[in-house]
């Protein structure tokens, strides 16, 4: 993948795109956190809003994003009842051919959870399946909504799942489909996961449904090593297992494609309910910008916003309301820049 | 329901389709339960094994159609698909016989059987006959195939409908639209406009709409969330089996299919070969089901003792089958309850 070479100094912009919700104030936080310990990061501010009909703001925003190559980006509400109007956060994906999205759901320890020790990665397919958006209403009343699986999507999802389990010393891949019923489509892209395995053949493979998938997850999560589903699967599975270690507030998700990169809460939450509170956790969010620290190789003030984000929910257990504690989400910010002001970052 | 009040002062019959393999004796113990709390019910029992029709093709039995067409209501053990037989699943032949439009499935916590959730009581509606199963689908050029979810307005009225009929009935307070239209604004649109139109007539059930990944979500989280949950298919078909999965799995929770021409009430478990005939299989599921359909033909307090003799007899986990940790037989299991009752 293509990796954007730094600017002058060693300088990289980024596009940000708050969203709605808790986007803003989250993004706040992470440039209060960015600047408090010089991370070489300039950010391009896009509002999207969500309210008008037309699509300037999205070209706009995709057009920085094809010029930076990385973005960091909250989630964009869209008002619009019009059915001609299509998700912003999926034309995003689409245009950008980010074909595959990953969320490593790794428990932290303490944080009040229905399962301990949960290490799970889960793999994407991002752009097409269900959320192909191709649908019409052939008579009143009856609408058809076409469900799209491609081998070339469903190739490099597989391809991603297996080399992301051999560079990590993963040991299995779990494909989650529904063949049993959609027998031409999700059968395809089993079909092709085991094909590709056929390159891996240290790794185990096997494949399981998605109904008993879930079952299997809230019963005993542990059984998951990495898991490689198709695009409406992998937002059920992630929402479930996020649930499980801790919500919607933790987690970051990665969405990758061949040229660019955008980093998000794993969840791909709006937050309107609590947006504006200090209530929301901001730790998705940073742990989003870690990632995007770490591709563009500023590996050592990932680290050290990492173990001060670690630091401040794990040890010293300042949490917000969804994590079970009763702290703001400033204090949580705080606190990581109080530890952040102990290290020294070159 | 009010077409079944006539007949609740006498001997209504029922099909039973004991199942293959567990399926006979858990049939057996449910038939032992309901002789023991004097249930006012004959069983007509019917065997479903595929037969080879005029046309050639296998298909079920004439003689079982007939009997759940003039009974109206039946229950049903676990049946197995042989594979690769020529012959698609019974199950989904037995869906599209009766025109059953809705699943429902009511998962709750146990007390006495601990599991990491105690504080799950939620019904998962799920429309049966259309969505993502509708079976179309093709290759349009090689290498990219489409499949087809089809909502109509029709089958999503009827599960709408059912859904709030259920709730008003069995005291619930809340239903839940679980939909993904800010993704499918068409199809999970239109669904999501049914369930919005149905839920003006009732105005006594609270009604809310949800993102299918918010449930996901906020139900392993805090089930209690939820009371009662009405989706297409597909969700339907992922959030019953999570739910199922949240008190303990398929061997403790009932189903009930409701039809245009009958009622089919089921154990939705498989038909467990590795403990078939051995007198090891728990009869639970089964037997709430058959609990369930005693509550749509009206006998609620029938319906009520057996479940009380049931759950008094897993709550103090004497006669516990070995799925739930115990080392009792299931005839074990099936006579406490008879004692009780
Ligand atoms: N960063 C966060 N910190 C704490 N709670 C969060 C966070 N993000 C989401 N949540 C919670 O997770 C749940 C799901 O959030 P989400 O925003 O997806 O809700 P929603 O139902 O989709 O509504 P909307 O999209 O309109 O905000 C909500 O209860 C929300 O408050
Ligand atoms: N009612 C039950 N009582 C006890 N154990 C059960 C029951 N139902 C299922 N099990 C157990 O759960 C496991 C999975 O059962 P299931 O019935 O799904 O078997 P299966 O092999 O998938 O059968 P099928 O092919 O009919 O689906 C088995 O080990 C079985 O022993
Ligand atoms: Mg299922
Ligand atoms: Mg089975």
């Amino acid at each position: 993948r293509d990796i954007p070479s730094a600017q002058y100094g060693g300088r990289h912009a980024v596009t940000m795109l708050p969203g709605g919700g808790i986007g803003p104030e989250l993004m706040n936080y992470v440039r209060e956190i960015f600047n408090y310990c010089g991370a070489p990061i300039d950010f391009e501010v896009i509002d999207i809003d969500p309210s008008t009909e037309g699509n300037d703001d999205l070209e706009y925003a995709i057009t920085s994003i094809k010029r930076n190559g990385v973005a960091l980006k909250g989630n964009i509400e869209t008002k619009s009842q019009s059915l001609s109007e299509t998700s912003r956060n999926v034309a995003i994906r689409n245009e950008l051919d980010l074909y595959v999205n990953v969320v490593h759901c790794k428990s932290y320890p303490g944080i009040p959870a229905r399962h301990k020790d949960v290490d799970v990665v889960l793999i994407r397919q991002n752009t097409d399946g269900e959320y192909a958006m191709l649908e019409h209403e052939s008579v009143p009343g009856i609408v058809e909504s076409m469900k799209v699986v491609t081998v070339e999507n469903a190739e490099r999802v597989a391809r991603y799942a297996f080399e992301y389990a051999r560079q990590n010393n993963r040991k299995r891949v779990t494909t989650i489909h529904k063949a049993n019923i959609m027998k031409l489509s999700d059968g395809l892209f089993l079909e092709v996961a085991n094909r590709v395995h056929k390159d891996y053949p240290e790794l185990e493979h096997n494949n399981m449904i998605i109904d008993n998938t879930c079952m299997q997850a809230v019963s005993n999560p542990h059984q998951f090593d990495v898991m490689n589903m198709t695009n409406l699967y992998g937002t059920i599975v992630s929402n479930v297992i996020c649930g499980l270690i801790g919500g919607a507030g933790l987690i970051s998700g990665r969405n990758y494609g061949d040229h660019y990169a955008v980093f998000e809460p794993g969840t791909r939450n709006t937050g309107t309910a609590i947006a504006g509170k200090n209530v929301a956790n901001p730790v998705a969010m940073i742990n989003a910008s870690i990632d995007m620290l770490n591709h563009l190789g500023h590996k050592e003030h990932a680290n050290v916003i990492y173990e001060a984000t670690y630091q401040t929910i794990v040890n010293d257990a300042i949490r917000t309301p969804d994590l079970g504690g009763n702290h703001s989400s400033t204090d949580v910010v705080e606190n990581i820049l109080k530890i952040l002001s102990t290290k020294r970052v070159n | 329901p009010a077409a079944h009040r006539a007949y609740s002062s006498g001997v209504r019959k029922v099909t039973l389709i004991p199942g293959d393999g567990i399926g006979p004796e858990i049939s057996a113990a449910v038939q032992k339960i309901f002789t023991a709390a004097n249930v006012p019910i004959e069983w007509e029992t019917v065997d479903v094994t595929p037969v080879r029709g005029p046309d050639g093709k296998f298909g079920i039995p004439q003689a079982a159609i007939d009997s759940v067409n003039t009974n109206k209501i039946g229950l049903k053990g676990p049946l197995m698909t042989p594979v690769g037989k020529g012959h698609r699943s019974l199950n989904l032949a037995l869906r599209k016989e009766f025109n059953l439009y809705a699943n429902v499935r009511p998962c709750r916590s146990l007390e006495g059987y601990k599991t990491l959730y105690d504080d799950v009581d939620v019904v998962t509606i799920r429309e049966n006959t259309e969505g993502e199963y509708s079976g179309i689908e093709h290759e349009i050029v090689d290498g990219v195939v489409q499949s087809i979810k089809l909502i109509t307005e029709e089958a999503s009225m009827r599960v709408a409908e059912y859904a709030f009929q259920y709730a008003k009935n069995n005291n619930r307070k809340k239903v839940t639209v679980v939909h993904k239209a800010n993704i499918m604004r068409m199809s999970d649109g239109l669904f999501l406009r049914c369930a919005r139109d149905t839920a003006q007539k009732y105005p006594e059930i609270q009604f809310e709409e949800r993102y299918l990944d918010t449930v996901c979500l906020n139900m392993v989280q805090n089930p209690g969330k939820y009371d009662v949950l009405v989706m297409p298919n597909l969700y339907g078909d992922i959030l019953s089996d999570m739910c199922a999965g949240l008190v303990g799995g398929l061997g403790l929770t009932p189903s009930g299919n409701m039809g245009l021409n009958g009622a089919l009430f089921e154990s939705v478990h498989g038909t467990a070969p590795d403990i078939a005939g051995k007198d090891l299989a728990n009869p639970t599921a089964l037997l709430l089901s058959a609990v369930m359909m005693l509550r749509h033909m009206e006998l609620n307090e029938h319906a009520n003792n057996i479940e009380r003799a049931a759950f008094e007899t897993i709550k103090e986990g004497k006669y516990l089958t070995g799925d739930l940790g115990g080392r009792a037989k299931c005839s074990e299991f099936t006579n406490e309850i008879c004692a009780k009752l």
